[in-house]
């Protein structure tokens, strides 16, 4: 056996996989050969080092963004209605907040889409000629703005029905008087929102009332994000966390 | 649910570290709830192997960064496609397949973008190191890492896969869609270049 016959047998070898005859000529040869002994001692340093390596950890909130993104999708393997997916039909006790954070990424999902429609009704149309060439469509009328909120917003109440059912159906899962703040502060954001609609539907076109709505569905948004937050740590069992996002919730 | 026995053969001193194997009725149950729509069997999915997968994800983009967003990408293509997992091989095994494709599916792009060239299987090897005595010591945790930077993404992937997270060939290969032969030959040229790369690297610091 010769330097360049060893290196098939290199990797067995230093990774103790190497037996019977073929190991006793290995050995045989780098009896007598230094640079292969010297090599061969490196590729078993470097090996333990690879092994050795540090384990990183995920940022806290990638499960979270995760829990949004699939929040969009159907169930895998078969095509379901968004309704059933956020768990309407009926979520057990231990999978809740999952589907509450589903919920809640859709509602983030349909404020995101409301964005197009407000900077479109809230854009100068008359003063700025490059930016009427670049848009060759129709200027949008009161009407169609109207129509298209409307649509948006009905997916929106679609959503906010479907998280009533489960936050319902699962109180128990928080404190009482956790669950009292929660829902003292959905009563104010609500409000908000009945406010702010009240205001849209006698100004359609009011770039305010629709800003106003629009601040009132993120900070709905935001709660329920702070919700699904509290929940997940208070499932893991991190006290410490569940307590400082009680704090927030309560603020 | 209970992770499943290793079926690693690294040397015997290294603790085993894989998470996979052959396929258990605990995949199917698992598949076949998050098929259902169980969001609770999906995080225990992910909770089974975000870690690891994130490490994969992050050395494989070397200094670039991005593993946090890569990881979500990877397991939102799980959610996707579980339907399509027969249990012709272990779930964690369908499951690294599926997340090295994407990793190197990135790193083409990346390299398309950047009017580089990808490595392929026949690119040489690094200049080879003859030495009598062993030029590496001990090797520096943040050295091994730079050096594993460098290393063409095919060579890579087998690296981390073998060596770092402890899979055997078998596993590898089924992992990159490669024979054990190509995986034990990809590890062994990483390995030589790693070994280049610190030798060389010495050198320049002793001069």
């Amino acid at each position: 056996m010769n330097c360049s016959d060893l290196s098939e047998a290199l990797v067995d070898l230093v990774d103790g996989r190497l037996d019977g005859p073929e190991r006793r000529d290995v050995e045989r040869h780098l009896e007598g050969c230094a640079n292969c002994r010297a090599l061969v001692e490196d590729l078993r340093s470097l090996r333990a080092a690879a092994f050795m390596l540090d384990r990183r950890e995920p940022k806290a909130d990638t499960w979270s963004k995760l829990q949004a993104a699939i929040a969009a999708e159907p169930a895998p393997g078969r095509l379901v209605s968004f309704s059933r997916s956020l768990g309407v039909s009926g979520p057990t006790r231990a999978n809740w907040p999952v589907w509450l954070g589903a919920a809640a990424a859709l509602i983030l999902a349909t404020v995101i889409g409301l964005l197009p429609l407000m900077n479109r009704a809230t854009e100068p149309h008359d003063d700025n000629p490059d930016a009427a060439a670049a848009q060759p469509d129709e200027p949008a009328t009161v009407e169609s703005v109207t129509a298209e909120f409307e649509a948006a917003e009905r997916h929106y109440q679609k959503a906010i029905d479907d998280l009533q059912t489960i936050a319902n159906k699962d109180t128990g899962e928080l404190d009482p008087q956790v669950a009292a703040v929660l829902q003292k502060n959905l009563g104010v954001i609500d409000q908000a929102i009945s406010e702010s609609r009240e205001a849209l539907k006698s100004q359609p076109s009011s770039a305010n009332a629709q800003s106003g709505l629009f601040d009132a569905l993120r900070s709905k948004v935001a709660l329920l994000q702070q919700t699904v937050e509290l929940i997940n740590e208070m499932r893991k069992g991190n006290q410490a966390e569940a307590g400082r996002r009680v704090q927030t919730l309560a603020q | 649910m209970a992770l499943q026995a290793p079926t690693l053969s690294t040397t015997p001193d290294m603790p085993p570290s894989n998470p996979v194997g052959d396929v258990k009725t605990g995949d199917l149950e698992l598949v076949g709830r998050i098929r259902s729509g169980d969001g609770a069997a999906f995080e225990t999915l992910y909770r089974q192997h975000a870690t690891r997968l994130y490490n994969l994800a992050s050395r494989m983009m070397g200094a670039h960064g991005e593993a946090d967003d890569l990881l979500q990408d990877i397991f939102l293509l799980a959610y996707r496609k579980i339907g399509s997992f027969r249990g012709e091989s272990s779930l964690g095994t369908w499951l690294y397949r599926l997340a090295m494709n994407h990793c190197l599916d990135v790193l083409r792009n990346r390299q398309t973008r950047m009017g580089q060239q990808t490595d392929s299987l026949d690119e040489p090897d690094a200049m080879p190191v003859a030495s009598p005595v062993p030029v590496l010591g001990a090797v520096s945790r943040i050295d091994l890492e730079r050096a594993i930077d460098t290393l063409p993404a095919a060579c890579r992937a087998a690296f981390l896969l073998h060596d770092v997270e402890g899979f055997g060939h078998q596993e590898v290969g089924t992992m990159l869609g490669i024979s054990e032969g190509t995986s034990k030959s990809q590890v062994h040229k990483a390995r030589m270049r790693i070994r280049s790369y610190l030798a060389h690297g010495s050198k320049k610091k002793e001069s």
